[in-house]
């Protein structure tokens, strides 16, 4: 008699339909909760909205636009920690990856992308209205959507590393909104760096957020900067990123023993 | 007899929330995160406008309670299942809603004392200005706990909750002249956020601290407003722990 620990592991189906199939989970959590495709899409302008009211300069707008689109990905990071502390705490789900032949890597990509869906209607919409503000270059847009890449990877691994570590469902408001609003508002995303007292200028340069909002502000024409220093921001980008990734991956907890 | 047996228990209850709360010493902290984040928005952007965020963070703060109020009941029914054991007990549902009303209230005082301390520093208030914000802090805890008691009983998950709370939050909470002055509200738009519970809070407040001006009449509505809403959404608040007090 053959059991299930007999079969051997590798000889199971390893990808095909796993991306389609945490898609689908994400549209779903969609269609089942209209609230969820609501507030990702209404977040960024009720903010610029409260932006609009405390600052006066129109000129501002369209770089504020650029940095809700940033904003809106740095959020996926907190949905993703949610999501993953509700898979892993209250429904087990986990218990049932870790058992599969989907591997912690596709498991971090998994809870990432369908949690992007949720997000893009938002990004999409503040991309056409950026269009409509200002005219964007080629350059310009493909250095805005390889740093809402970046940022999406790097938010939502943060997300699922740290929700790896709570023990109760209780911790994951107080644990995500410590995370994400902290780093949401030391980054410069709103406004050009200059606008922030010099201490504060030196934390935010900790963050990869702020790389990807001064290389996207620079890129569009927001903010003079130079080529040479467009390349720097980039490449602290791709370090700040990297150092990130490395962080999550040591603090994410796959199996609970 | 009746009504002080509805009551039943309320003390007992009212007192575990404090201390469970005040366990969740990180929740309490992160809960002056999102003011916190606006005002420091407000200090760096234009901090001309500081004491008036200042008030709106004092009101949100309050507002949030109610969020806070949704995720404990909501945490207490679906996930520890402990709603039935409660309410299996001689504790009465309406001392169940009041006690973890009353216990947020309690616990999350603190933070909204350090602002107020900040206040009044930087634009001490009139006696006058304080009674105002006072009774306009607790109208608006009325009101926040109901709809956060509410919303709570509708869902079946804690995941689908989230959502309608950020929702609350920031359609209440960011969007009105909450964290900014009423005078920058469009003139065809201030007649509704005067009814608004929480703008309408932060209206009569900065008209009392002199830090606004409003006409007489704008007062007035904010003020109708927001005592009938609290009265009439706690009174409903009570009802409704009345009716959900057990799953069908």
């Amino acid at each position: 008699m053959i059991v299930a620990t007999d079969a051997e592991l590798r000889s199971q189906p390893q990808r095909g339909r796993v991306l389609p199939a945490w898609a689908f989970i994400g549209w779903r959590w969609l269609w089942r909760s209209p609230a969820a495709a609501v507030v990702p899409l209404l977040q960024p302008f009720f903010f610029l909205y409260f932006l609009s009211r405390i600052i006066t300069d129109p000129r501002l707008f369209p770089l504020q636009v650029a940095g809700a689109m940033l904003f809106s990905t740095q959020n996926i990071g907190s949905w993703c920690l949610a999501d993953s502390a509700v898979f892993r705490i209250e429904l087990r789900l986990q218990d049932i990856f870790v058992a599969s032949p989907h591997d912690k890597l596709h498991y971090l990509f998994g809870v990432a992308f369908s949690n992007l869906i949720p997000a893009l209607p938002a990004i999409l919409l503040l991309g056409v209205i950026l269009g409509m503000l200002t005219p964007v270059p080629l350059v310009g847009w493909l250095v805005l959507a390889a740093c809402i890449l970046m940022i999406w990877i790097l938010y939502a691994a943060i997300g699922i590393a740290v929700s790896s570590r709570l023990r109760s469902q209780r911790e994951i408001w107080p644990v995500g909104t410590l995370i994400f609003t902290l780093l949401g508002i030391l980054s410069p995303l709103y406004y050009p760096i200059s606008f922030l007292p010099p201490v504060w200028r030196e934390f935010a340069r900790i963050l990869p957020a702020t790389y990807a909002a001064l290389l996207v502000q620079g890129a569009l024409g927001f903010e003079s900067a130079s080529t040479e220093n467009l390349g720097l921001d980039a490449g602290l980008l791709v370090l700040s990123t990297v150092i990130g990734l490395i962080v999550a991956w040591s603090l994410y907890r796959w199996r609970e023993s | 007899m009746a009504f002080g047996l509805r009551w039943s228990g309320t003390r007992v209850f009212l007192a575990t929330e404090i201390r469970v709360q005040l366990h969740e010493w990180l929740a309490i902290v992160m809960g002056t995160l999102t003011p916190g984040a606006l005002l420091i928005f407000v200090a760096v952007l234009a901090p001309g406008l500081l004491p008036v965020t200042l008030i709106g963070a004092l009101v949100y703060s309050m507002f949030l309670i109610g969020q806070r109020v949704l995720n404990e009941a909501a945490y207490i029914r679906i996930d520890h299942k402990l709603n039935e054991l409660y309410h299996a007990s001689p504790l009465s549902p309406e001392g169940y809603f009041v006690g973890i009303a009353g216990g947020m209230l309690i616990a999350y005082l603190p933070p909204s004392l350090l602002i107020l301390a900040i206040l009044e520093v930087l634009h001490p208030l009139s006696l006058l200005a304080i009674v105002t914000l006072a009774a306009c802090l607790l109208a608006v805890w009325a009101v926040s706990s109901t709809i956060g008691y509410v919303v709570s009983t509708m869902f079946k998950d804690m995941k689908t909750i989230w959502p309608y709370s950020a929702l609350l939050t920031n359609l209440l909470g960011v969007l009105p002249p909450v964290f900014y002055p009423f005078s920058k509200v469009p003139v065809e738009w201030r007649s509704l956020v005067l009814v608004l519970p929480t703008s309408a809070a932060a209206v009569l407040v900065n008209a009392a601290a002199g830090l606004e001006e409003v006409t007489a009449a704008q007062g007035g509505l904010a003020a109708v407003a927001l005592a009938v809403e609290a009265a009439a959404l706690f009174a409903f608040g009570i009802y409704w722990a009345r009716r959900t007090a057990r799953e069908r």
